[in-house]
């Protein structure tokens, strides 16, 4: 899977100016960089929510893309109608909610949970679904550690089940680490490395990926 | 004030005809109106809040204007519009309820499409960007934004009703306050008044918040129950 | 559902409050206010005050030959040069000339006149309005409404509307001959206006000089076996009001104008309706003529300091008079109402 090279202006400022990035299916990206890096914009654009300059797909082919923004939308429904949106049976909606540990939320109403609840409730929505790719954006941010924990292993088990590439919006390096098989690093709006999360987080080629990893402390 | 409250007390439970007169007048203009101005405004305002296109803009900026025009103005254009001498008096809709709904709903439409698009300007983004992440399609988009909306569009029929009913000026430029048939709450106060009739005047006003009253409670009621 | 009961629960509170505490008020709180005010008598005031003394304001001036004012009846004519509000003549202005027929005739009648000469005696305990004695009679037919005829639209001054003449008169009309009179009331000029713009079938005003206008530009018209377009039948009295204490000596003086000059030279404050009434027509043609008040707002940009140009109705104006100490010219059905109201809520 192709992504083509795609830059973003706004207002006259290129605010992500992405190379050809190739991508391996079925592997997990862990995209990291400093806030402002371009890493929210660069999900947003492949999921297809923001066009890119050329206003063009940036995906090489036709592929089922699966996003989870970083703010998700909770409908005005309860939490296991907002599941079963976007199709899925109602057995699976109940294995993803006692997974994430809101089952005693299933019939509470999605727009009055709490910013962890919403974000898991969100995670089990989308893993309703089979995608080619599956983006997420900072999934755990707004969750405590247990329910980091369960997301994570869910997530992992989700890639594995369905065999999707993941590009996995981060801003902890140990998640990084924990979940990606490759690591992209943005900075300043550029794709300033790539690798193996090891070689990336542990013997950075440039300064500035030995500074970032320095200032967060893998 | 006391002698004004046991006015209105007495008025009601006397069941004055020429009070009830008013009443459903009242009642009908701005039901009516209020509702068409609903009809029209929320899809206008969803449309607008939710579509991005060249124009847009401007079109917003237009509708906050109308939002500011002032009820006698908008009552003169009808007036001359379907005055005895107006390109529309064939019509003869001057002095009728009719007339004062059209006006009414020239007066609101724009209040809720500027409320509608307001809200919906929020949420339509990351409702659109939610939906399109788990691959659901443009058609039950629109459908789970207008659910989104639901709470809001009785808030803004609520607002809506509230000008309708308290509204003076226009309704009685294009009524004439023709008492059996086109009279209603403010306008008569309004002639209370102006003849000194000041505690006849505060009576209405006593009932017409009452009345306010409880269709906001209807309506607010019917509100928790459809977006629970 | 809590939440629910709870908003219900307060929504009958509210509504108990509004509704259903006067009686329980009258019955609780009535003594003490009473006891209260008592209290307030015998302190500040010391005299004892008279129940109809609430008000201040009184009639100084009536029934001044100067101060007479004319009813008139005027049908409108199809054929009149109306014109749009851009000033392009229109032809087609549909016009009940049948329905004002019919109302003026009523009007004119010995029924008619009978009902508005004896209007007032028995509400107020005085006459409000007189019968001409050269009034235009009708002793003929008059035809019952059809389906095309049946509405007729009468638009009046707001003291005609205010008096409750017409609630008195017109039922009578309708119930005998199967009309529905819409009456529009507001002040004489714009009642007039109305019906150049071609929404009225008759008007019933007084103002002669804008009455005779109206006839001059071709609005008016002439009914069969009648003379003249202008049928003048009721006339009454304005009366001016004043303070009580009467600064100005406006009871004392000599006639009406007399009483004007006075309180334009003492600068007594005075409220002009200033909203081209019949009644501020009137209150311009009292005035001392070196003054040089007229309706438009430079001739009396000189007088601010006690010429107030309220520019509303009567009895905001009343009110006003009353708060301020000033005088007023004023038709008196308003101000026997303002008066039976004691002035205030």
């Amino acid at each position: 899977m192709k992504i083509k090279p795609f830059t973003k202006t706004y207002d006259g400022r290129t605010v992500l100016d992405m190379p050809e990035l190739e991508l391996t299916e079925g592997s997990i990206y862990a995209v990291i960089g400093a806030n402002g890096s371009g890493k929210s914009t660069m999900a947003r654009i492949l999921a297809g929510a923001l066009p890119c300059d050329s206003g063009s797909p940036v995906l090489d082919r036709a592929v089922s893309v699966g996003y989870m923004p970083q703010k998700s939308y909770a409908f005005r429904m309860s939490a296991e109608k907002n599941i079963l949106l976007s199709g899925g049976n109602a057995k699976k909606a109940k294995e993803l909610m006692e997974r994430l540990g809101i089952i005693s939320l299933a019939r509470n109403r999605a727009d009055k949970l709490s910013g962890g609840e919403t974000s898991r409730m969100a995670l089990a929505r989308l893993m309703m679904g089979k995608y080619g790719l599956v983006i997420l954006d900072e999934p755990t941010a707004a969750m405590d550690m247990e329910s980091t924990a369960l997301s994570e292993e869910l997530i992992r088990d989700y890639c594995r089940e369905t065999g999707c590439t993941l590009l996995l919006v981060t801003h902890s390096l140990r998640q990084a680490r924990r979940l990606g098989d490759e690591a992209i690093f943005l900075h300043e709006g550029k794709l300033w490395e790539r690798g193996s999360v090891e070689k990336v987080l542990f013997a950075p080629e440039k300064p500035e990926t030995a500074q970032f990893l320095e200032f967060y402390g893998v | 004030m006391q002698s004004a409250l046991e006015k209105a007390v007495e008025l009601i439970l006397s069941g004055n005809r020429e009070l009830m007169s008013i009443l459903s007048v009242t009642a009908r203009m701005s039901i009516s109106s209020s509702l068409i101005a609903l009809l029209i405004g929320v899809p206008i305002g969803i449309w607008l809040g939710s579509c991005s296109f060249r124009g847009r803009e401007a079109l917003v900026v237009i509708n906050r204007t109308l939002m500011s025009m002032p009820p006698v103005v908008c009552g003169l254009l009808f007036y001359l519009l379907f005055s005895g001498v107006g390109p529309f008096r064939s019509m003869k809709l001057l002095f009728t309820v009719e007339i004062m709904i059209m006006a009414q709903v020239v007066l609101i439409t724009p209040i809720v499409v500027g409320n509608m698009e307001s809200y919906v300007a929020a949420v339509a983004l990351p409702v659109k960007e939610t939906a399109r992440g788990l691959g659901i399609g443009g058609g039950k988009t629109l459908l789970l934004l207008l659910n989104e909306c639901v709470y809001q569009i009785f808030s803004v029929y609520l607002l809506a009703f509230a000008r309708a009913i308290a509204e003076v000026g226009a309704v009685s430029m294009v009524g004439g306050a023709i008492a059996w048939k086109t009279n209603v709450m403010t306008t008569a106060i309004m002639q209370y008044t102006n003849r000194g009739d000041f505690s006849m005047g505060i009576a209405l006003g006593i009932i017409l918040m009452t009345s306010s009253l409880l269709v906001n409670i209807a309506i607010s009621l019917l509100q928790r129950r459809v977006s629970r | 559902m809590k939440k629910l009961l709870a908003t219900l629960l307060i929504a009958l509170m509210t509504l108990g409050l509004v509704a259903g505490c006067a009686p329980a008020q009258e019955a609780v709180e009535a003594p003490v206010e009473e006891a209260a005010e008592e209290v307030v008598a015998e302190e500040v005031v010391e005299e004892p005050i008279e129940e109809a003394a609430a008000l201040n304001t009184v009639i100084l001036k009536e029934q001044d030959d100067k101060m007479i004012n004319t009813y008139s009846v005027i049908a409108v004519d199809p054929e009149a040069p109306f014109a749009d509000a851009d000033g392009n003549a229109v032809e087609d202005v549909a016009i009940n000339t049948a329905g004002a027929d019919a109302l003026i005739k009523f009007l004119l009648s010995e029924e008619g006149l009978k009902l508005a000469g004896e209007y007032g005696v028995e509400q107020y305990g005085d006459y409000l309005f007189y019968v001409k004695e050269d009034a235009p009679r009708y002793e003929g037919e008059i035809a019952a409404a059809t389906e095309e005829t049946k509405v007729i639209r009468l638009s009046t001054t707001t003291s005609v509307n205010d008096s409750g003449l017409l609630g008195y008169l017109l039922p009578a009309f309708e119930n005998a001959y199967g009309y529905t009179v819409e009456v529009q009331s507001a002040g004489t000029g714009k009642a007039i206006a109305a019906a150049k713009y071609g929404n009225a079938d008759l008007i019933l005003v007084h103002s002669k000089s804008q009455e005779e206008a109206f006839v001059e530009e071709g609005f008016a018209r002439v009914l069969d076996g009648f003379e003249g377009e202008r049928l003048s039948f009721l006339y009454n009295f304005f009366v001016l009001c004043g303070p009580s204490e009467d600064p100005a000596g406006a009871a004392a003086a000599a006639d009406v104008l007399t009483a004007f000059a006075s309180i334009a030279d003492g600068k007594y404050t005075f409220i002009s309706r200033g909203d081209a009434s019949g009644t501020h027509t009137k209150e311009l043609s009292l005035w001392p003529e070196e003054l040089g008040i007229t309706a438009e707002a430079d001739s009396f940009a000189g007088y601010t300091d006690w010429y107030v140009s309220a520019n509303t109705g009567m009895g905001a104006c009343l009110v006003m008079a009353e708060e301020m100490g000033g005088y007023i010219l004023t038709d008196k059905a308003t101000f026997l109402t303002f008066v039976a109201n004691g002035g205030v809520m």
